[in-house]
């Protein structure tokens, strides 16, 4: 069976082609004046990666449009010569959303970081899509009001990555994701007309195209303005670190929480090695060779979170946990998620460099999904550290290696990409909250069938049917995944010479 | 399963493979069918060549208690799928009006229906992780997957949320669930809509983290206040809550309590003979302007009408009763002054008559293009209930596919 249906490759085709002329870099140059240009070669390296710098670009031009009709004639420049363009926020996405297309423009949005508006009343602001994940909850914190998602990079990643890559965080366990804290959005479209997606009331009439774009990671248009929901902050917080012999005992002090009836805020898992970057990193209090720490974060009505901390308590220690560290206040909480959300930096301190991926499984295949990429990071001779949400089974295995010794690369990318299509085996999936990007493009072939993808690749070109905006993410491009179903390959836009791995 | 009714065959396809098929070979216009609670709402649908019937998909296709999700055919009636849920001690954290009338969860994602406790949990937009659906050329797409988190590919399970019948058939749909909380109590207070709307902003702004927040318009306005979660947080919360609610607060458990809720979905319900229902979003802040204009709109064009909100989500379902004309110019009127607000007003069930006075759907949002789009792809030749979304997508004459843009 092949993994692409004869439509789905006529509707993926390459179909850009324009090219950025002098003439063309003029025009733009009129609409958002010089200081919204970037062409300079050495300015356009800053922009060749976003967090996934393995893949690198360098894009003809960046555009910074400073209001959303900048962005849009803009994108009508683009439309009309069929130049690809790429939106970028802060650029920490970690599978290559944003990595800008050769010769295509890049269009930034970091000078659009105003919060337009908030309604207290209504519990819901009005921003642009440069404002930071935590800048939103720190614009309305005097009224007790705060944006749910929370991504580890929030303190750089911008509302507009959110929105494309569906961002999630620690607490989505409970609160979900940025799809479910999302009531309008101002998007240009790929020919750069202006439209609102969504309103005032929590649902618009008709099919949710809302939804349809939260989480396309720039593919179908560029959002302007989003209009987020804020939630009142909790009452109370409490948070706890266990430790466990091992991670099945963690994993069934996860289970039985669950089974209790308690949804957590959040659930967060550290094993040995990752406990170990992290303390090196940011001392945050970690026991050191504790083989699988488990964070427990309860939240709301007092009374409740009390009750509900003592039985959580409980069965870690009936599940045999070796240490219980509660925090007894917000500073000692703070230094908890500070270590937890230092992980990926902190590897750093114990490997040279590392591939991390994002599968999700279902929760109780926890345990024998963690043996597995045991058994699989020994044979590989490779380690793998471990942190992850556990309480909705997205795992964040991170394959270490040392790219100045002949093979490690390609020897760890191979695991980690073995370790995503074995969460997809357990009925998971390839990505839980970093998107496909460029990253995982190859590997949509091993969740989603040829019908799947094809359906998908319609929704695209109803969107954008010159296949400008964003080209090459999220789809599989046939040709350069090998053309085969299945396993993912190296991307193939290294063998080609369009992109290097640094 | 073949039967005629009236001018269209029903067809009940007893798996996606026959529903495929059944798309694939046969031609005309489609009504896609679950218990059939919502077929009268927005754009009268052209009559249909075939009618899918989805309650031969309606067995559970997985459940996974552990994992707190079930993947079930559409077809399945919610209530049904509660009740086994129920085993376990957990739910599909959904309480439409319409589940006592047999509402299936293909039907509920298709509408876009939720209930009191949207405030607490969402809408099934929120709570529906996968999907599989049926296009008119037989082609079967799987969104969405089996886990809670997952962001890989478009999010067709949203995307079908509101379509309406519109797009494709909605054939399986994978849930997250919820612990039924193991307590719960409700403040009752007799309230004006000013009142009601500012008690439900306060309660929002409190940390006292109501599930549900009801209105309703009857005997002067009475304002239902759910709290859920364990019997000392229920407890716990209310003295707090009554003490908000002021003079003349009522609290109530139990079979009391459920009376409660049960007198609020039949006043939402009210399929009355003969009566037209509209719905309307907003802010939740302007909810009891959205009481004053119903009530100046039907008094202006003489019609009874009645009012049920959720003041803190911003969800309102308006009755009026009356002469089929008056009707119609009462629903126009009312939905002028709630665009105003910058809300939105569908017309749900109403009698024929009523349709030459009001559009069902009122202007097209500016994003019609795109929907217009998007239904050129996936459904080329606007087979599926054609008529259902009005004029925002015509219903293209025999032979001819949609236009373009």
């Amino acid at each position: 069976m092949t993994a692409y249906t004869e439509e789905y490759r006529g509707l993926v085709a390459w179909t850009g082609g324009g090219e950025v002329t002098t003439a063309f870099r003029r025009e733009v140059a009129a609409l958002v004046g010089e200081g919204g240009l970037i062409s300079e070669p050495a300015q356009l390296r800053t922009y060749e990666c976003d967090g996934l710098t393995g893949y690198r670009v360098v894009p003809a031009l960046v555009v910074l449009p400073a209001t959303t009709e900048e962005a849009a004639a803009v994108v009508r420049l683009c439309a009309r010569d069929r130049i690809p363009f790429v939106a970028r926020g802060a650029g920490t996405g970690l599978s290559g959303g944003a990595l800008p297309v050769a010769d295509g423009v890049v269009i930034g949005l970091a000078r659009m970081r105003s919060v337009l508006s908030v309604d207290v009343a209504d519990q819901r602001a009005v921003v642009q899509p440069g404002v930071t994940n935590a800048g939103i909850s720190a614009a309305v914190a005097q009224h007790d009001l705060y944006f749910a998602p929370d991504p580890s990079s929030q303190v750089v990643c911008t509302i507009g990555g959110n929105v494309a890559e569906n961002s999630g965080g620690a607490h989505c366990l409970k609160y979900g994701f940025t799809t479910n804290h999302v009531l309008a959005l101002t998007f240009v479209t790929p020919d750069g007309d202006v439209v609102t997606l969504g309103g005032d009331a929590p649902d618009q009439v008709g099919p949710d195209l809302r939804a349809v774009v939260l989480g396309s990671e720039g593919t179908l248009g560029i959002v302007t303005e989003v209009t987020v929901r804020l939630l009142r902050r909790p009452e109370a917080v409490r948070t706890l670190v266990a430790d466990f012999p091992d991670a099945e005992a963690a994993g069934n002090a996860v289970s039985d929480i669950v089974a209790a009836g308690i949804v957590p805020a959040a659930v967060e898992m550290l094993d040995e090695l990752a406990i170990q970057a992290c303390e090196k990193a940011v001392q945050a209090g970690y026991t050191l060779g504790c083989q699988a720490a488990l964070v427990v974060e309860l939240d709301g009505v007092a009374v409740e979170v009390d009750e509900e901390f003592a039985q959580v308590q409980a069965i870690c220690r009936r599940n045999g946990t070796t240490n219980l560290r509660v925090a007894d206040d917000a500073q000692e909480r703070a230094r908890i998620w500070k270590g937890r959300k230092a992980a990926f930096a902190a590897m750093g301190r114990i490997s040279p460099d590392y591939f991390v991926q994002d599968g999700v499984i279902p929760r109780t295949k926890l345990g024998s999904t963690l043996t597995r990429i045991r058994e699989m990071s020994d044979a590989a001779g490779l380690r793998v550290a471990n942190v992850f949400h556990a309480g909705d089974g997205n795992l964040h295995p991170l394959v270490l290696y040392n790219g100045a010794v002949a093979g490690e690369a390609e020897r760890a990318e191979h695991l980690a990409t073995a370790i995503v299509e074995l969460c997809v085996e357990q009925g998971g999936s390839i990505t839980g909250e970093h998107g496909v990007g460029s990253d995982k493009a190859c590997s949509m072939t091993a969740m989603f069938g040829p019908d799947d993808l094809t359906v998908m690749a319609r929704v695209r070109a109803a969107f954008d049917p010159q296949g400008i905006c964003n080209p090459g993410k999220v789809l599989p491009t046939p040709r350069l995944c090998g053309e085969r179903p299945g396993p993912y390959r190296p991307h193939p836009l290294e063998a080609a010479g369009l992109i290097e791995r640094m | 399963m073949t039967h005629i009714d009236d001018t269209a065959v029903v067809e009940r396809p007893a798996t996606v493979a026959e529903a495929a098929e059944l798309l694939r070979d046969s031609d005309g216009p489609l009504l896609f069918r679950g218990a059939g609670t919502k077929q009268g709402w927005a754009g009268r649908p052209v009559d249909p060549a075939v009618v899918v019937d989805t309650s031969g998909l309606s067995r559970v296709l997985s459940h996974e208690p552990a994992d707190m999700t079930v993947a079930v055919g559409a077809g399945m009636p919610l209530r049904d799928l509660q009740e086994l849920l129920r085993e376990q001690g957990q739910w599909l954290a959904l309480d439409p009006a319409s589940e006592g009338s047999g509402a299936t969860v293909g039907g509920l994602l298709a509408t876009g229906d939720s209930g009191p406790r949207r405030l607490r949990y969402g809408a099934l937009r929120d709570l529906v992780i996968g999907i599989t659906v049926v296009l008119p050329d037989g082609i079967v797409a799987r969104g969405g997957g089996k886990v809670i988190k997952n962001v890989a590919g478009y999010d067709l399970p949203k995307l079908l949320y509101g379509s309406l019948g519109t797009l494709g058939l909605v054939a399986e749909v994978v849930l997250r669930l919820h612990p039924v909380p193991s307590a719960s109590g409700t403040a009752i207070v007799a309230v004006p809509a000013d009142r009601a709307t500012e008690l439900a902003l306060r309660l929002r702004a409190s940390a006292l983290e109501p599930a549900a927040v009801d209105w309703t318009d009857a005997d002067g306005g009475t304002l239902a206040v759910r709290f859920e979660g364990t019997p000392a947080g229920v407890e716990g919360r209310r003295a707090t809550a009554l003490e908000l609610l002021g003079a003349g607060a009522g609290w109530s458990t139990g079979p009391d309590e459920d009376a409660v809720w049960s007198r609020l979905a039949d006043a939402e319900r009210q399929a009355g003979e003969g009566s037209t229902v509209a719905a309307a979003g907003t802010r939740p802040s302007v909810t009891a302007d959205v009481a004053h204009e119903l009530e100046q709109a039907g008094a202006a064009a003489g019609v009874r009408t009645m009012l049920t909100s959720r003041p803190a989500l911003g969800l309102h379902t308006a009755r009026f009763d009356g002469d089929p004309e008056a009707v119609g110019l009462a629903v126009a009127a009312w939905r002028e002054r709630v665009l105003a607000l910058g809300g939105s007003v569908l017309l749900r069930d109403r009698p024929a008559a009523v349709d030459a006075h009001v559009d069902p759907l009122g202007p097209s949002p500016s994003s019609v293009g795109l929907l217009r789009s998007l239904a050129r792809r996936l459904d080329p030749q606007g087979r599926c209930a054609p008529g259902r979304l009005g004029s925002w997508l015509p219903t293209p004459a025999p032979g001819e596919d949609l236009p373009r843009s």
